[in-house]
């Protein structure tokens, strides 16, 4: 190999030495090797660093032109030689290298990207780009915190986050928990189809089944988003902090607080007033309220004045304001019983 | 006994299941590798790759790394009645006294190779662990049959224990190592040393080492024609060192340490190899003899790796793997 990389970088690309490239890749192909490997024999014929990176799958890889796996090394520079997987997706194989590919580099990009492609097709599957592992049985292994390491890590494996620093658990309203990987941004926007969702911190792959647990927490937090169940449909268990508690706090027996007793009762009495008083309890003013709900000021008035009278409490002070978001988020925690 | 049992015939089939498959990686690079290698070794052809050897010949300048490695050949006795040999030494600059050493037999195959052959992985070593590296020329086969060779290196091991003081080695902490046929011919100074009251060594370090020159384990069957120094080049270079004597029944166990009935009292061993090779059984059964015999032995058998893949595809990550054990056995054996 060192040879070959030596000949390589001293030779013309000459025939011979783009048929060992071809020849190369087509064995790691045959040998159905890894991603990892096939990052390798980039850096290793190629003499120079080289980089697999698929941000849509989470997926980035480095290796040095020793062969030795290391991660990180800066952002990709767009100078850089790179292939990409298919044209137009974000995926490519890079060579840290500047300059257009040419000859040998050329070779060595376009059969490492080839073969990058169909090792992700056969792992991750090829599209959707976007879509979250859902393979039930891998993910309840995988979220077992319990089953063997082994079994865990096929489990992974399987659903395409065996190069994944980072992923996530989604737990949609009404379906199975699907996992995602997480590009090296940090963001994604949830793969959910639109249906409700609590969504887990990103976390290492080891990690995921405490991802899981607060993403099944996060969706009791989940409203309809509907005149009658108004609040938001996504709910990062990120952004719950204390509130997470209340989920421990109500359960399927637990006997609903006077507060929530007293909403429900508003709630039936008027259709207006689940929409008005959650509006109200979370906008950052009365002004912003009323035009949220398309209301006049006066009007909106009229309808927190008959609403107090049902809760018994005044909504529009600090206090109350704040024992209505905690009347209206433990109502709906009542009502997520079942989801 | 006539020329036929020197000429080479091919072993019978069916004798064990296909081959292992190779690792992934080491498969790309063996395509290469074959290529400038060759597919088996015949004697006829030893001229020509001896020629192209000579030309590789590690220059001094290599060695040195940037000043890191002091570089010395020394010429000391032989053995008795026999010329002088050469031992090339490289310590750590400025290193200090008291190092451990490595004491290193070069492979290839009994006929091939010299002092600096895959040196590279003896410097790691010695910048890693601040060692000392003295390795031996030793006469080769088949100019010089057994026991040329073997006597060779041990007479560079015991003028290396006489001299430790003056090479700034610590004595007690002398391993001896080597790949290949040099991991055959350390297991055999490691048993002379025993045998004549030699050198006492703190380990042998025999990498996918050539122990038995019977050439009939079930692996030499199975990896015939295949990978790296497969059955027919195992027959050429055992026949090089022993001539109509290989696979009889008057084989020394200083040519052919697997032909060794007690392998007690030996030190502590390291022994890997691949499990796509020719060697793998004959290395197997080696280190378990040596813990039958109460040695101790440390034995790694790498899936799909080929004779020597390590120091051929060092990027490959089952190669990198291979050469972690290594360092690290050496690591905690000579530890201070």
């Amino acid at each position: 190999m060192k040879e070959l990389a030596g000949r390589l970088a001293a030779l013309d690309p000459d025939a011979g030495a783009a048929l060992q490239v071809i020849a190369y890749f087509d064995r790691l192909v045959e040998g159905r090797a890894g991603l990892e490997s096939l990052v390798r024999g980039a850096a290793v014929l190629s003499g120079c660093a080289a980089r697999l990176v698929d941000e849509a799958r989470g997926v980035r890889i480095r290796v040095g032109a020793d062969g030795v796996r290391q991660d990180g090394g800066g952002p990709v520079d767009p100078g850089w030689m790179s292939a990409a997987l298919v044209p137009g997706d974000g995926a490519a194989v890079w060579l840290e290298r500047t300059g257009p590919p040419n000859g040998v580099h050329a070779m060595v990009l376009e059969r490492a990207a080839a073969a990058a492609r169909d090792v992700l097709d056969r792992t991750r599957g090829r599209a959707p780009v976007e879509g979250p592992a859902a393979d039930p049985a891998s993910v309840e292994v995988l979220l077992d915190a319990s089953a063997p390491e082994h079994a865990r890590r096929q489990a992974a494996v399987r659903l395409g986050l065996r190069d994944a620093a980072l992923a996530r658990a989604v737990a949609p309203a009404g379906g199975p928990v699907v996992i995602e990987a997480m590009p090296s941004s940090g963001a994604r926007t949830p793969s959910v189809g639109g249906r409700r969702a609590g969504i887990g911190p990103a976390v290492p792959v080891p990690g995921l089944p405490a991802s899981a647990a607060a993403a099944r927490t996060a969706l009791r937090f989940t409203a309809e988003g509907s005149e009658q169940d108004p609040g938001p449909r996504i709910v990062y268990a990120d952004d719950l902090g204390g509130l997470a508690l209340l989920a421990d706090a109500v359960g399927p027996g637990t006997e609903p607080v006077p507060d929530v007793r007293a909403l429900d009762r508003a709630i039936a009495a008027a259709p207006w007033a689940a929409v008005t008083l959650h509006t109200v309890a979370f906008a950052t003013s009365l002004r912003a309220a009323a035009a949220e709900l398309t209301l006049h000021h006066s009007t909106l008035q009229d309808r927190l004045a008959q609403a107090e009278h049902w809760l018994g409490w005044p909504v529009q002070e600090p206090h109350g304001r704040l024992r209505l978001q905690l009347a209206l988020t433990v109502w709906r925690l009542h009502h997520n019983q079942r989801l | 006994m006539t020329a036929t049992s020197s000429s080479y015939v091919p072993p019978a089939e069916g004798r064990t299941g296909p081959p292992p498959p190779f690792d992934p990686e080491l498969a790309a690079a063996l395509d290469v590798i074959r290529e400038q290698l060759g597919d088996t070794l015949k004697l006829n052809d030893l001229p020509a790759i001896r020629q192209a050897g000579t030309l590789a010949r590690l220059p001094d300048e290599d060695l040195r790394r940037d000043g890191a490695i002091e570089v010395e050949e020394r010429t000391v006795p032989g053995p008795a009645g026999e010329p002088d040999i050469s031992l090339l030494i490289c310590r750590p600059a400025g290193a200090g006294t008291g190092l451990p050493a490595v004491y290193n037999i070069h492979g290839g195959g009994m006929v091939l190779g010299d002092n600096r052959t895959g040196i590279d992985r003896l410097l790691d070593w010695a910048q890693e662990l601040s060692l000392v590296i003295v390795s031996v020329e030793y006469r080769l086969a088949p100019e010089h049959p057994h026991p040329a060779p073997v006597e060779d290196a041990y007479a560079g091991l015991v003028w290396t224990a006489e001299h430790a003081a003056e090479l700034g080695i610590d004595p007690a902490r002398i391993v001896v190592g080597g790949g290949s046929a040099g991991g055959g011919l350390s297991a055999a100074v490691a048993l002379l040393a025993r045998d004549r009251g030699g050198p006492a060594l703190a380990g042998q370090m025999l990498l996918c080492p050539m122990l038995d020159d019977r050439n009939d384990t079930p692996s030499s069957h199975q990896m015939a024609g295949l990978g790296v120094w497969d059955h027919e080049a195992n027959h050429t270079g055992w026949t090089a060192l022993l001539g109509e004597r290989r696979g009889g029944p008057d084989v020394s166990p200083y040519a052919a340490p697997a032909r060794a009935e007690d392998l007690s009292g030996l030190p502590p061993a390291f022994i890997d190899v691949g499990s796509a090779e020719t060697f793998r059984d004959e290395d197997v059964t080696y280190a378990t003899r040596l813990w039958q015999a109460g040695g101790q032995a440390e034995l790694h058998v790498w899936p799909g790796g080929f004779h020597g893949f390590d120091g051929l595809a060092p990027q490959a990550a089952v190669s990198q793997a291979a050469r972690a054990a290594q360092l690290s056995w050496l690591r905690r054996l000579l530890a201070d």
